[in-house]
């Protein structure tokens, strides 16, 4: 598509001298190893006490595995929680800034069609979003190297399913933004996807569960989980919790596995494909729209 | 010989309540010809020449540029446009932003590192490193005549192209028309500058309100013995209503 390789090259190159993306991503490279050199201090600290860990209930190899949950555990939450600060800064200033600033007048009035320059924005959003996300990730991957092996392939796992759910939000927010003011496009996408999709979501998952037995009432549930996007779950999050649990030994291991959210299947990843491309669409007929 | 651009009863309103901002507007630009669109502020001009360009989408009416219509990217591949107030993506250098629309405009590798140094040299660009943010008002609309003009176009369209210019960038852009005009260039100047439009154009067109109140060649429009000034501020005067020039407690102080 004619034009969409040079909007896409020179949004990445944008992107990577704002200085927020710059910021997120320094604070989550600084606290990634902060948390695994802190809790590896920890375990150096707690393995020189003669008197072991919990009294010498616990073996050192046990306490450092433990520590190595934890520090996944933590990970999960830190990529996910860098990952939409990172999709929504992509999202808020990809397109917006352009048409706010007065430069799309400029663009627009090239020979480039208004589906080039979205596929070049959204193209670009996406390539950023992964590249820094990406980076965290590895960065991540070496500092497990403190803790051993045995759950790397669990953080690839989260990995795909945290950039998959920030894809989703950066879509949301970059359409949004082509129609609104960006902050505005920023809090009405968290309200949405954050706020009333967890909200349908976790009421779906309570419901499967058989919580709530009035029918009527699941199949209410089930009609608005198919309405929203679904946040993509791994593997991981659920292995994490079981060896929590057989770690803590294993007590009602069932019953406590029941409010982790199953990993996403078939359904939610095709549901997730269908949304991204709704968004996309969405995006492109926000610009298409749009009068500078 | 076909018109670069055709203008028919070209209307436009960006509200329902509002007034027309556009109404009614019909006139054709040949090439080599250099026409002049006046006007008092909210005149229209501006939306006029954001139509031809195919940024703003007129209400009813037509335009045709270059034989299409001017949604059509084709259309806008001979078309240079250079917008009032420009601006661009901020975290990039001159040179970026003209490599990044000598790509849009389908330039290859050789062109660019022909036209870029160029361009850049012309509009006094050549030996600025900062990026587009630290630009002053000036440096900005220097750029935007500069990628105006990168795609060697066939129309040139100039909204208030002079208007944050210094006096050597003021003749240097006139000496641009006058040149781009000799090679067969149309050119479609929207300035409050009267005298500037006087010395560059062949056909001038006088809006207020949406709607042309006059339109013809220079010596239709400016009689002998009169200037342009003169009929224009008459003109729209005479179509819009009295207003005291001062406010009372300015014309009313005492010394």
């Amino acid at each position: 598509m004619n034009g969409s390789g040079a909007v896409a090259r020179y949004t990445l190159v944008e992107l990577s001298r704002r200085r927020i993306l710059l910021v997120f991503f320094i604070v989550g490279a600084v606290g990634i190893i902060a948390l695994g050199i802190g809790l590896k201090v920890l375990y150096q600290v707690a393995s020189s006490n003669p008197r072991g860990f919990g009294n010498g209930a616990v073996d050192p190899a046990t306490f450092d595995h433990f520590l190595e949950l934890l520090f996944v555990s933590y990970l999960f939450q830190a990529l996910a929680v860098f990952a939409l600060l990172i999709a929504y800064a992509i999202g808020m200033t990809a397109i917006y800034h352009d048409l706010d600033s007065g430069a799309a007048v400029s663009i627009f009035s090239k020979p480039v069609s208004r589906l080039a320059f979205a596929t070049g924005k959204v193209g670009a959003a996406v390539v950023g979003l992964i590249a820094i996300v990406g980076l965290l990730a590895l960065e991540a991957r070496l500092v497990m190297f403190l803790f051993g092996g045995g759950l790397e392939n669990a953080l690839t796992g989260q990995l795909i399913a945290v950039m998959a759910n920030a894809i989703v939000v950066m879509l949301i927010v970059l359409s949004l933004s082509t129609w609104i003011n960006n902050i505005l496009a920023a809090v009405v996408t968290f309200i949405y996807f954050n706020v009333i999709t967890g909200i349908i979501t976790t009421l779906h998952l309570v419901a499967d569960a058989g919580v709530i037995g009035n029918t009527a009432v699941r199949n209410v549930f089930d009609v608005l989980y198919w309405l929203v996007p679904h946040q993509l779950v791994s593997s991981a999050v659920r292995d994490l919790a079981q060896a929590e649990i057989q770690m803590s030994g294993g007590v009602q291991s069932n019953q406590a596995l029941a409010s982790v959210p199953a990993p996403s299947g078939p359904g939610d990843i095709a549901w997730w494909v269908f949304t991204v491309f709704v968004f996309a669409a969405l995006v492109y007929y926000a610009v298409r729209r749009r009068q500078v | 010989m076909a018109a670069v651009v055709t203008v028919q009863n070209l209307r436009k309103r960006y509200r329902r309540r509002d007034p027309w901002a556009v109404d009614g507007v019909t006139f054709d630009l040949q090439p080599g010809q250099a026409f002049g669109l006046l006007g008092p502020n909210g005149a229209g001009k501006t939306s006029v020449v954001k139509m031809i360009a195919g940024l703003v989408r007129p209400d009813s009416g037509s335009i045709t540029l270059f034989g299409t219509e001017p949604g059509n990217p084709v259309a806008r591949k001979d078309l240079g446009f250079s917008p009032e107030d420009p601006d661009f993506p901020k975290f990039l250098r001159a040179s970026e932003v003209l490599d990044y629309f000598a790509s849009l405009l389908g330039l290859d590798g050789a062109e660019r590192k022909r036209r870029i140094p160029e361009t850049l040299a012309f509009a006094g660009l050549d030996t600025e490193h900062r990026q587009i943010r630290q630009y002053s008002k000036g440096m900005k609309q220097r750029l935007g005549i500069a990628q105006a003009i990168l795609g060697r176009p066939k129309l040139l369209v100039l909204d208030e192209p002079t208007a944050d210019l210094d006096p050597i960038g003021r003749r240097d852009v006139r000496a641009l028309i006058e040149r781009l005009k000799e090679s067969g260039v149309a050119i479609l100047l929207n300035s409050h500058l009267l005298s500037e439009v006087e010395r560059v154009c062949d056909t001038v067109a006088i809006l207020a309100r949406g709607r042309v109140l006059k339109e013809g060649t220079m010596a239709e429009v400016v009689p002998e013995g009169s200037n342009l000034e003169d009929v224009f501020v008459q003109l729209v005067e005479a179509n819009q209503p009295q207003r005291d020039h001062l406010p009372s407690f300015i014309s009313d102080a005492t010394p």
